[in-house]
């Protein structure tokens, strides 16, 4: 299990990594061909839009597996007393997946009707199917990871540990 | 009005109960929303449309480039040479490892966007050599705490670029806005430090005074940092758009040349390899990643207070009670004084300025000098007794040290924060002059 989940961060941090390394050459590259020669890259805001979608997304299924979230720890020694760390973290986790459901499934009729109406991007004319596709994917994936994290740190939490 | 104010208090609990602060927002925002509109599909609509259009906002590109250049120049080792030339010249002054400390927190906050990671980062390096000097825990921890809330307001500034995209004002504006008022930052600091040595000298005693020869020497470690810093913000604010280079930088591109300049400072001193390269970039998308998650949740948040009308009937109350706007003003930094003793900064931003921007839109201020004072006030709150982060971050890269010293030592700091609030609130200028003399304004 913890070896599938690296395999899977990897691959998916990967795809963040390299989009990233793009986005910030693309952004050097455009500025400085229209400073020089005035010749900016006219289909570098698209891209840009582009890029900062598939970082978000392709790192937010990680994001949730490793539980890194932003949250306030204020109440966290009062939680742990009680002895309710685990089981309150394992009830959260299930309960921002569940949540999710509900965005992913309208993510898919949108971008259904996106593909029907047949919307380009602007300068390269790429469907804008294939990104919205991408994110709802994404959101679904992100939603599996959090349900099984909690399912997980409530009834197997050594199996989120690496095998010894 | 009512709904959002139940809504209010049930992201309060949600989030005090460890659920994160996006998926609070975001749960209480849908649920309201549906309950006020009376859709569940027209809502779900609203969340899934707001969820896709936002991940492709071109102003977002802004928050990883500026995250890569932060920590590619972090990666060069810059921490400890921005110390080393700030200690050469402050080191031989009673109390000058501190103000080297604040000096040298200034300069890494104008590449990191951070206040946790600047008082972190500085923790490390400027600690254990205040500590070979004998200097007193209770100050030299007071002076990294202090100086490390500089990272959200000299620009670059991660908490600026939120407030931003939340409440649509130029980016680019903002961090102009936000340079003098941090330049008054290290000054009242650097008072700060004098105070506390005047009161107590032992607690911080004269180092021994470098030569020119060394100061200099220090100075070739930061030249490369310091042009990349002016040629960002020079171009950001229109002032690199002259003969013969004509070089004018909107956030996004501003963000990336700092990145790529960062990158190759970092590689052609050595200090990258492709795997920390790989770390770099992964560490940005995962700190990308849980920004626009936040951003999400609180646009989200943001709907179903306005659609349940919350700002028009606060904007409404303060007319009925012909409440000048002034007064208001000094309430709501009261509450955010107050609830800065108990939230963290970015939790804080995203909860209140939803509310209380409309109204102080209405009341006729400008978005870019509230924005300075929210993280002016956000500032004194990562300081402030119980929660102040800062401290506790300090703690944690320090370890043998009590909180309540930390605490102790951070009053004079924290007193001046307080005189800087009271003049950027009597004196809006200080936030508005370089932001109306931008060349292009985004």
């Amino acid at each position: 299990m913890y070896r599938l989940a690296q395999s899977l961060s990897f691959i998916l941090m990967s795809v963040a990594c390299a989009t990233l390394f793009f986005l910030m050459t693309m952004t050097f590259i455009d500025v400085f061909l229209r400073s020089s020669i005035n010749a900016p890259l006219g289909a570098a805001p698209e891209l840009t839009r582009m890029s900062v979608a598939i970082i978000v997304f392709a790192s937010l299924p990680v994001l949730s597996g490793r539980g890194e979230h932003i949250s306030v720890d204020l109440l966290d020694g009062v939680i742990a007393k009680l002895g309710l760390a685990r089981i309150w973290s394992g009830i959260i986790s299930l309960a921002c997946g569940a949540m999710l459901w509900w965005p992913a499934e309208r993510a898919i009729v949108l971008a259904q009707r996106s593909r029907k109406y047949g919307d380009l991007t602007e300068f390269l004319e790429i469907p804008t199917f294939y990104l919205s596709w991408f994110i709802t994917i994404m959101t679904f994936l992100t939603m599996v990871v959090l349900i099984i994290r909690g399912l997980l740190i409530l009834f197997a939490p050594r199996l989120m540990e690496p095998a010894k | 009005m009512t709904e959002a104010i139940v809504g209010f208090a049930a992201v309060l609990g949600l989030v005090l109960l460890r659920m994160p602060i996006a998926f609070a927002m975001g749960l209480v925002g849908m649920l309201g929303y549906w309950f006020v509109s009376g859709r569940f599909t027209g809502t779900i609509s609203m969340v899934s449309k707001l969820v896709i259009d936002a991940s492709q906002d071109y102003g977002l590109s802004v928050v990883p480039l500026f995250v890569l250049m932060g920590l590619f120049v972090n990666k060069g080792g810059i921490s400890r040479e921005l110390y080393q030339v700030s200690n050469a010249f402050l080191g031989h002054f009673r109390g000058g490892l501190a103000m080297a400390t604040i000096v040298a927190c200034g300069g890494f906050a104008a590449i990191c966007g951070s206040s946790l990671a600047t008082a972190a980062t500085m923790s490390k390096v400027a600690m254990p050599e205040m500590r070979k000097f004998n200097y007193h825990d209770s100050l030299s921890t007071a002076s990294i705490a202090a100086g490390g809330t500089l990272g959200i307001l000299i620009p670059p500034s991660v908490i600026l670029v939120i407030y931003g995209l939340l409440t649509e004002t130029s980016i680019g504006q903002l961090f102009i806005a936000g340079i003098i008022p941090g330049l008054i930052g290290i000054l009242g600091y650097l008072v700060a430090v004098r105070y506390s040595v005047w009161r107590n000298p032992e607690a911080g005693p004269a180092g021994p005074r470098a030569t020119w020869g060394q100061r200099l020497a220090a100075l070739r470690g930061v030249w490369a940092v310091l042009l990349l810093f002016f040629l960002v913000i020079g171009g950001l604010y229109g002032a690199l758009n002259v003969w013969p280079v004509y070089l004018r930088f909107s956030p996004t591109e501003a963000a990336g040349m700092g990145a790529f300049g960062a990158f190759m400072i970092a590689l052609l001193r050595g200090g990258l390899s492709f795997k920390g390269t790989f770390e770099v970039l992964k560490e940005t998308s995962l700190t990308t990643a849980s920004l626009f998650s936040v951003l999400i949740g609180a646009w989200i948040f943001s709907n179903f207070v306005n659609l349940a009308g919350l700002p028009e009937a606060l904007s409404a109350a303060v007319t009925a009670y012909d409440v000048p706007p002034w007064v208001v003003m000094s309430m709501i930094i009261m509450i955010y004084i107050v609830l800065g003793c108990v939230f963290e900064s970015l939790s804080m931003l995203l909860l209140t300025v939803p509310i209380f921007f409309p109204l102080v839109m209405g009341l006729g201020f400008d978005p870019v000098w509230f924005g300075i004072v929210v993280v002016v006030v956000t500032e004194i709150s990562l300081i402030t007794p119980p929660v102040g982060l800062n401290v506790f971050i300090l703690k944690g890269v320090v370890g043998d040290v009590k909180t309540s010293t930390v605490f102790r030592g951070v009053t004079p700091f924290w007193m001046m924060d307080i005189v800087r609030l009271a003049l950027l609130l009597l004196i809006p200028a200080l936030a508005l002059y370089l932001p109306s003399q931008m060349s292009y304004a985004h």
